[in-house]
């Protein structure tokens, strides 16, 4: 079997690691479940000079990007990558030392860099205890020589939660993975939504053994078979092969569309109050927005709601205690929608913050994959009032069941009492909820109840 | 051992001789002439018994030309089935059948179609037109009846004769109108409206079903005798002595009381065609010279045995009223030995080379028919002319029987694609039936003044007092008194239950389950049978076959093999096989044994679940225990009811509220949770329940698994649903019990409950039994028994390892093979 020999992991120098004089750099870990990631773009090349602080190289995880800079200076005197491929975090990926230096040992595989067929092809890798001392001897991800046996329930189990029975470490007898295996890999994995699921056993693909917030979409074989792919064109188009994060964003999305029963209801509110809120803001030199208002609104009228404030799993539904906002962030690399967990413990101004921290972060690449999982957020709001925009569907991020669109404000003619009519601002509110989940009546009285916490809206700033 | 019956040394030992009386051979010297002159017969009823004879001869001659010619007057036909035909023994069949009255019962073996002929001709001579038509009528609704009825315009006993050849041919044809449906055929037919019992094609088969039957006409007080016709060489069987044994024991005479005193009405009819397949039994295969002499090692009656040359009707005839008389004033049983000679080979294939052409054409040229019309003719009853128009007669009628019985229309065999289940539904009669009689139970005073019943109504039916404290031994109401129970009330319900095995009276069993019944009851519904349990299970046969209900006990489990036959052949066969005619009410309690090693301590409850037809329980609780025999009590079927003697003094721990003191039935085929659990589920088959509790006991207490335990209770049926459900929940299951592993009826749960189970599974189900060799010493049979740390074992190697256990015993896949590949 091939796979990745003597992978190293030093606890106490995560990035890197020294052998000899030489230090290799390792694919850092990125958030907790995070299981391997993609280099995206090699900014030195073998030969190149490194300074302390060179950006060495670029690379991502479903959704975030991040850049490794160098933490030593020298040469690079070893790449074992290129540009696309699927790495193991914690694999070495570079080496910088001094011209000449012996690299030996410090390959990921005895001297032959991995290629992106050996990552496809290590199905039934293993992660197996993180914390190992470094100088422990055997490789850490266990490779079982034998085709592991699942037992029946446990393969259920698995194939229920989506997760890859086969990759797990059988604690049962001969190693058998049993139910106990799958249930500890369940709850050692953020909750997977039906959507992944039904990707995961359509497409064949493996989830994560630890699993990671996405529910094991970085196991997608086309996130490793196409990266590697240059740029085609014949003079009148260019052919661009699709970045791992658009493909995933094509892929939920259209699997949104086409695993639920989305419509969408749209309506006014008066936005008078909100406007003059954001004046207040201002005047008091507070950085709250019109999105801050109406997400705090949001938050507000999804307390109301706990039937939106929720998840669809098929045969049930998950209500949350708290709400989790989403916010789809508009980025370079794509659309993002982080969250900010808990979102009703916070005051208005602590919602602002938060949903700026998120924001920023998914812009700068430094996002925790944790909190992208479209399963980390309750309810998302999209807002896309800044671009003018008067009127969209926005789609649902599955399993929640709902979605908030907003959109820019008109002055619209209101009938103010007495006969007198007058032009007041209006912002657009587009909810596409999941008919699956909600019914219409229900969808109505919650779109109406933002409207009304939005015109009504009681804060102290 | 009766304390009335006092063995006193100075007679026993005295000096002495034991004399035997002369057995008489061919004593008869009559001729037709002389017992027309006598007035002991009509004209008209000698004719008669030359017309049987003939018809039976005709019958043989048909399926003869059947089976080896493909076909009967140029009408092709193929008969696979057997036919073992009689042709040659036609006297000794209507010889014996003319004496017999519609209460006389007749038994018989594979090659009994003359005597079932003899005996349903002379029961439509003897009953009028109104009864047979009754008779006919009712029969099946009249399907047998109809499809003879069709275009016939003769007379009612015409009709009749062709309704009993039809019946019996269409059974031999398989065919729906037969007289069991086409289930029975050759060696079983019997149409019980005219007294004709089961033939049995075990060779000796009948030899203690017949007693049995013998016997419910004695408790029931039912008219008749009962006649066993047996083959020469099933004097060999050692069923038919047992039979024998039991039919002549002293008790009947020396300690049953009152109009109960007296022999059994039994005859052994030996149908000596001198040979057993080829080998002859004078002078070959058996040491007896003349079956006869077996009466004379029987009792001090001799059992009043003689040779009758069964080549003479009247001969035969002439035995059976001195016989039948004997019978009457209660000095049965008797042996008859009956000579007479078969044409035919044991079956169409046998070529007959192990007998010379000039011996059988000797015999022929003796035919009990030709010289039997010879003397008709020179006793001027008949003439020639006659006797031919009597053949033309019935070859004629036997020519339209054949060509009726193997018309697919009219005659049509049962439709198992149709219905492809219809045989299943035939297997049990699973009726509820409070009583068998109509009868006032016989007993000796009132329940509430038997001593058992006044000692349990003392004792505390449940484990622990009101208080919660653990009940002391003496005032446990134990398991025994759960059967107890059951039995007492259902013996003062059924007049016709009798229960009896080894030491049932005056000791009460050999494990005091039957303590105070002797009180209760009469000698003639309870009592010690002879150290017999092939006679023991084959009496009970035939007692239930005529109607009755009954209680045999083997003691100890592995006595089922000195039942073999009783309980694989007849015990679960006979109600499908009868088509549903008849019931087998039997429960027959078989104890499994503990302490006395290698032939006294086997679970053998695989091998009984392994025959279709019988329904096999093994409670092991005192509420199970009684409320499981109440439900077989009061069925129709036959139960094989397993006891623990490693549990008959526990209490009940698990029913709340303790044993109900009143009337209850478990339903047969619902495994019971006796603990709740989440983790592992345990099932088990007997007493290894509580070997199971102390084990799940120790997985709660060391490795924090929560074990559920079911009971199996019925092994057949066997509801699989409350143990899926478990497997459900806990995806892990170990199948224990104190049967040797191979061949166990836990492999047939496992199996089972890996394929309707198997994505529950978390683990292969786990089979926990004995080991494949002997019991040994009660103190070292810690190494034969699965004991709780087996479980723990098995669970630690093949189901989940457990944290820290270190195993004693050896579950690996590597042991397992060894084990397999040296047999044990």
């Amino acid at each position: 079997m091939k796979g990745f020999k003597g992978l190293h992991n030093n606890k106490k120098n995560k990035h890197i690691k020294k052998r000899n004089m030489a230090t290799a750099v390792i694919m850092p870990k990125q958030g907790q479940s995070v299981e391997s990631c993609i280099l995206t773009e090699l900014k030195k090349k073998k030969g190149d000079k490194v300074a302390i602080g060179d950006v060495l190289f670029a690379y991502e995880t479903d959704k975030a990007s991040f850049e490794e800079e160098a933490k030593v200076a020298g040469e690079i005197l070893e790449v074992f990558f290129n540009e696309g491929d699927e790495i193991p975090v914690l694999v070495n990926v570079l080496v910088i030392g001094e011209p000449g230096e012996s690299i030996e040992g410090l390959s990921p595989e005895a001297g032959a860099p991995a290629t992106v067929e050996a990552v496809e092809e290590k199905p039934q890798t293993t992660i197996a205890a993180p914390q190992q001392e470094a100088a422990a001897p055997q490789p850490q991800i266990a490779y079982s020589s034998t085709a592991s046996a699942v037992s029946p329930r446990a393969r259920a189990l698995a194939d229920k939660h989506a997760i890859d029975a086969a990759a797990l470490k059988g604690s049962g007898p001969g190693g058998r993975v049993i139910a106990d295996d799958v249930e500890a890999a369940i709850s050692a994995s953020p909750r997977t939504t039906p959507l992944a699921k039904a990707m995961i056993k359509e497409g064949g693909l493996h989830a994560p053994a630890t699993g990671d917030g996405l529910a094991g979409m970085v196991r997608s074989s086309g996130l490793s078979a196409t990266a590697a792919q240059p740029a085609m064109g014949d003079g009148d188009s260019v052919v661009k092969p699709l970045t791992n994060m658009r493909k995933l964003i094509a892929r939920s999305m259209h699997a949104s569309l086409q695993n639920s029963a989305q419509l969408t209801h749209h309506l006014g509110a008066d936005a008078r109050r909100i406007m003059e809120l954001r004046k207040v803001a201002k005047a008091n030199g507070l950085n709250v927005t019109i999105n801050d208002l109406v997400c705090f609104a949001v938050v507000w009228a999804l307390k109301q709601f706990p039937q939106v404030n929720a998840h669809f799993e098929g045969d049930s539904m998950r209500l949350f205690n708290h709400v989790h906002l989403g916010l789809a962030v508009d980025t370079d690399r794509g659309l993002m929608v982080p969250v900010v967990r808990d979102a009703d413990y916070l005051s208005v101004q602590g919602l602002a913050t938060r949903l700026k921290e998120v924001a920023e972060a998914c812009k700068t690449g430094s996002i925790s994959p944790d909190l992208l999982s479209p399963a980390a957020a309750s309810f998302t709001v999209s807002n896309l009032g800044n671009y003018g925009v008067e009127m969209f569907t926005p789609v649902i991020n599955l399993p929640q069941v709902a979605i908030l669109g907003v959109n820019t404000i008109v002055p619209r003619p209101k009938d103010l009492g007495g006969g007198v009519y007058a032009f007041v601002p209006y912002m657009g509110l587009s909810l596409t909820y999941d008919h699956r989940a909600l019914d219409g009546g229900e969808a109505t009285r919650f779109l109406k109840q933002i409207a009304i916490e939005i015109e009504n809206l009681n804060v102290e700033l | 051992m009766p304390k009335a019956q006092f063995i006193d040394p100075a007679k026993v030992r005295a000096k002495g001789e034991v004399t035997f009386s002369p057995i008489p051979v061919n004593a008869y010297d009559k001729n037709v002439k002389e017992e027309l002159d006598a007035k002991n017969f009509t004209k008209e009823d000698l004719v008669r018994i030359y017309r049987d004879m003939v018809v039976i001869r005709e019958f043989e001659t048909m399926l003869h030309a059947v089976k080896t010619t493909g076909g009967y007057n140029g009408v092709e036909y193929n008969n696979p089935g057997p036919a073992h035909l009689s042709a040659g023994q036609e006297a000794a069949a209507v010889g014996m059948a003319y004496t017999l009255t519609l209460d006389d019962y007749i038994f018989g073996s594979h090659r009994s179609h003359g005597e079932i002929l003899a005996k349903g001709l002379r029961s439509i001579e003897q009953l009028s037109d109104a009864e047979l038509d009754k008779i006919m009528n009712d029969f099946w609704n009249g399907a047998t009846v109809n499809v003879v009825k069709k275009n016939f315009s003769g007379s009612t006993k015409e009709l009749a004769i062709r309704f009993l050849l039809y019946g019996a041919l269409a059974e031999i044809f398989a065919r729906e109108t037969g007289f069991n449906k086409g289930l029975g055929g050759s060696m079983h037919t019997f149409f019980t409206p005219f007294g004709i019992y089961p033939n049995n094609a075990i060779v000796g088969g009948s030899g203690s079903i017949a007693v049995g039957a013998a016997l419910y006409k004695k408790v029931n007080r039912k008219k008749g005798l009962v006649i066993a016709n047996l083959g020469d060489a099933s004097m060999a069987c050692g069923p038919v002595w047992e039979g024998l044994t039991f039919a002549a024991m002293d008790q009947f005479t020396q300690l049953w009381e009152g109009d109960m005193k007296g022999g059994l009405p039994f005859v052994l009819n030996i149908m000596n065609n001198q040979y057993g397949m080829g080998g002859q039994t004078c002078g070959e295969t058996m040491g007896y010279e003349v079956a006869a002499r077996i009466g004379a090692g029987v009792n001090p009656q001799q059992m009043h045995a003689e040779r009758v040359d069964g080549y003479n009707p009247l001969a035969v005839i002439d035995a059976y009223r001195r016989k039948k008389e004997l019978i009457e004033k209660g000095e049965g049983p008797v042996l008859l030995d009956v000579l007479t000679y078969r044409y035919s080979g044991h079956s169409p294939s046998d070529a007959s080379s192990y007998r010379t052409k000039e011996e059988m054409e000797l015999w022929e040229a003796n035919d009990c028919i030709v010289a039997y019309g010879k003397e008709l003719i020179e006793a001027g009853i008949a003439k020639q002319d006659d006797l031919d128009a009597i053949w033309k007669e019935i070859k004629d009628t036997m020519f339209d029987t054949f060509k009726l019985a193997i018309d697919d229309e009219l005659s049509p065999r049962m439709d198992l694609k149709k219905n492809p289940e219809l045989l299943g539904t035939m297997t049990f009669s699973n009726e509820s039936i409070d009583s068998f009689s109509d009868a006032t139970p016989e007993v000796n005073h009132p329940m509430e003044e038997n001593p058992r019943v006044k000692q349990i109504a003392g004792k505390v039916r449940f484990v622990t007092d009101k208080e919660g404290k653990p009940v002391s031994k003496m005032k446990q109401y134990q398991l025994r008194d759960g059967i107890f129970e059951a039995l007492i009330d259902r013996f003062y319900k059924d007049a016709s239950l009798v229960a009896y095995g080894e030491e049932n009276r005056d000791w009460g069993g050999a494990f005091a389950v039957y303590r105070g019944l002797t009180e209760a009851l009469p000698y003639h519904r309870l009592f010690n049978s002879p150290i017999a349990e092939a006679s023991i299970v084959g009496t009970a046969i035939g007692y239930a076959m005529c109607g009755g209900r009954v209680v045999p006990e083997i003691m100890y489990c592995d006595f089922l093999g000195r039942c073999g036959d009783e309980v694989f052949n007849q015990l679960p066969k006979w109600q499908a096989m009868s088509g549903n005619l008849l019931k087998m009410p039997i429960v027959l309690r078989v104890s499994v044994g503990s302490k006395y090693g290698a032939q006294h301590s086997q679970d053998w409850t695989s091998l009984v679940a392994h025959i279709p037809g019988l329904k096999v329980v093994f409670p092991v609780t005192p509420y199970d225990a009684k409320g499981l025999m109440n439900a077989a009590l009061q069925g129709s079927d036959p139960v094989v009811f397993f006891e623990s003697q490693r549990i008959y003094e526990i209490g009940e721990m698990f029913h709340e509220g303790g044993v109900p003191e009143g009337y209850y039935e478990i339903p047969f085929g619902e495994p019971d949770v006796k603990r709740a659990g989440k983790d592992i589920t345990i099932l088990t088959i007997g007493a290894t329940l509580y070997r199971a509790l102390d084990a799940a006991k120790e997985l709660e207490e060391k490795y924090g698994m929560s074990a559920e335990i079911i009971d199996a209770r019925s092994l057949v049926p066997f509801n699989y649903e409350p143990v899926l459900e478990s497997l459900k929940k806990t995806g892990r299951i170990v199948i224990a019990s104190d049967a040797s592993t191979r061949g166990s009826f836990l492999n047939d749960l496992a199996r089972n409950i890996t394929e309707l189970g198997f994505d529950y599974l978390d683990a292969p189900p786990v089979v926990v039994g004995s080991r494949n060799w002997i019991t040994p010493a009660y103190e070292l049979e810690d190494a034969f028994f699965p004991q709780p740390s087996w479980i723990i074992d098995a669970i630690h190697e093949k189901i989940v390892p457990l944290k820290g256990h270190v195993p004693t015993s050896n579950f690996t896949d590597a042991e397992q093979i060894r084990r397999a590949k040296a047999g044990i």
